[in-house]
């Protein structure tokens, strides 16, 4: 089926008639592929671009999950959060990229700002709807068993909510990796996205597909390196507690 | 006053509480001057600005570009995907092969696409739609077939025993059982698209929220980005508010498949 694709491109790309840089055949980007790592400059983008990303990860996973697990213990102080979480992770980093771009500059920060903030909200987010949905159920049969405040958070809460948080941090970091590619397009300063949107002034149509092809490769090995076994080892095991 | 709309005004007031502590604090923090109005200018200004941009209709002109553009992408791409999902996930054989590539697809949804639209269709709303198209198209489609194929074969044998034909099969059985996975993907589709949207109407495009906010930082217009950016949430929680929860109460909730939490 690959090889199939490929082959109805490379005959597109040779019969139409249209310039190179609209569609270049698949040997081009090929070519592309090995002098832009001859160069160094690929391994050098796609190292900027996962450090940023994998930061984010990191940074959701150790600020954002336990402020929103700490927010879903109270019913009170969730119900208070719940609107303005819901605001904050509806407005994307991208939209907060022109204010930040006043505040920061153009330059490293102003990226890495507006990409953990795209990451942070839907995290804290969904950790916040885990807990809540958590039956209270559990809560009180370890409380009549005479369990501590910080026993049930770590035997039933937060298990309770771990599939919660899971679907937080991949639709976080599905979001966040947009947001990234986005904003090194907008500011410039290396990276993937910075590669593709360049390329696009010179017209050079075979890095773009290059560029493309590995953002979405990439974002597919994080999914499955890093997500899904996150995912599978919390909702399959604890899927249904929830009801 | 019945109960039942006391509870909803109470709710509502509820829901604001948060909004109004933190316009507070933003006043605070700015009529205090610990921050320089360049950066973060005090509500009053935003809420100005805003005033003024609906007054002389540019808000407005940009608000109904935006949406038209996302209503544009929906119209454009949701019947199609779905269409295709139910088609391909009929077929056991394709369904296998065809997955994986729309799912290569869905993970390349949105802004990358930007370089390419431009280089094939220029700056501008072909560019965008394109952009749109690829972003909801994918994540409707890669949904409905994952949904049509997941509807367990039982209940398709039962209507066949029953006399059932392959068209009931299909109206009766595998569109509504794929719905709740259906509108899951469009609940991502249209979240995906409108990021993608406001980053492509930077860049590509000479109208639209996406325009406002950019342009404006341009000119270390604070006010007017705020503007922008309050707008952009609102109408995502309206989005929320009267498209995506009525439909997935009819689907999803209906089904069972989903807490409502808190």
């Amino acid at each position: 089926m690959l090889g199939g694709g490929a082959a109805v491109w490379a005959a597109a790309a040779a019969l139409l008639p249209l310039p190179d840089y609209y569609l270049p055949p698949p040997t081009a980007v090929l070519a592309a592929f090995v002098e832009l790592v001859a160069k160094g400059i690929l391994p050098a983008y796609v190292g900027e671009s996962l450090r940023r990303i994998l930061l984010a990860a990191v940074f959701g996973l150790v600020v954002g999950v336990p402020i929103g697990v700490l927010l879903g213990m109270s019913r009170r102080v969730a119900d208070f959060f719940y609107p303005i979480l819901n605001f904050f992770q509806s407005v994307s980093g991208v939209a907060w990229l022109p204010l930040m771009l006043v505040w920061f500059g153009f330059g490293e920060r102003t990226i890495l700002i507006a990409v953990n903030y795209t990451v942070l909200f839907p995290v804290i987010f969904n950790a916040l709807l885990g807990v809540r949905s958590v039956p209270p159920l559990y809560v009180n049969a370890l409380r009549t068993l005479g369990a501590g405040r910080w026993r049930i958070v770590t035997d039933v809460v937060v298990p309770g909510a771990l599939p919660s948080i899971a679907t937080g941090l991949r639709l976080g970091l599905a979001y966040g990796w947009r947001a990234l590619i986005a904003a090194e397009m907008l500011v410039g300063a290396h990276g993937l996205g910075f590669m593709i949107f360049n390329a696009q002034n010179f017209h050079l149509t075979a890095r773009i597909m290059l560029g493309m092809a590995i953002i979405g490769a990439l974002w597919l090995l994080l999914d499955y390196f890093l997500l899904r076994p996150i995912e599978e080892a919390t909702i399959a095991r604890w899927g249904l507690v929830q009801r | 006053m019945t109960s039942v709309a006391m509870t909803s005004v109470a709710r509502t007031l509820r829901g604001a509480a948060p909004f109004v502590v933190l316009l507070a604090a933003w006043a605070i923090v700015t009529r205090a001057g610990f921050v320089s109005p360049l950066f973060l200018p005090p509500p009053s200004d935003v809420l100005r600005v805003a005033w003024e941009q609906a007054l002389d209709g540019s808000l407005w002109i940009n608000l109904a570009a935006s949406l038209g553009r996302v209503l544009l992408g929906i119209v454009v791409s949701v019947p199609l995907a779905v269409a295709l999902g139910v088609v391909v996930g009929l077929n056991r054989r394709l369904a296998p092969v065809v997955e994986p590539i729309v799912g290569f697809f869905n993970a390349l949804s949105g802004i990358a696409w930007l370089p390419l639209a431009i280089t094939w269709f220029g700056l501008g709303w072909a560019s965008v739609t394109f952009i749109m198209f690829n972003t909801i198209f994918f994540l409707v489609f890669f949904n409905t077939l994952v949904g049509v194929r997941t509807v367990p074969r039982i209940f398709e044998q039962a209507v066949r025993t029953m006399g059932g034909s392959r068209r009931h099969v299909i109206l009766q059985v595998l569109i509504p059982g794929a719905m709740p996975s259906i509108v899951t993907g469009l609940r991502l589709a249209i979240g995906f698209g409108w990021r993608a949207l406001i980053a492509a109407e930077m860049i590509a495009t000479s109208t639209g929220l996406g325009f406002l906010i950019y342009n404006a930082a341009n000119f270390h217009q604070s006010d007017t980005i705020l503007v922008g950016i309050i707008t952009i949430g609102l109408l995502w929680l309206l989005t929320d508010r009267l498209l995506l929860q009525p439909l997935e109460r009819r689907t999803i909730e209906r089904w069972g498949l989903v807490s409502n939490a808190p």
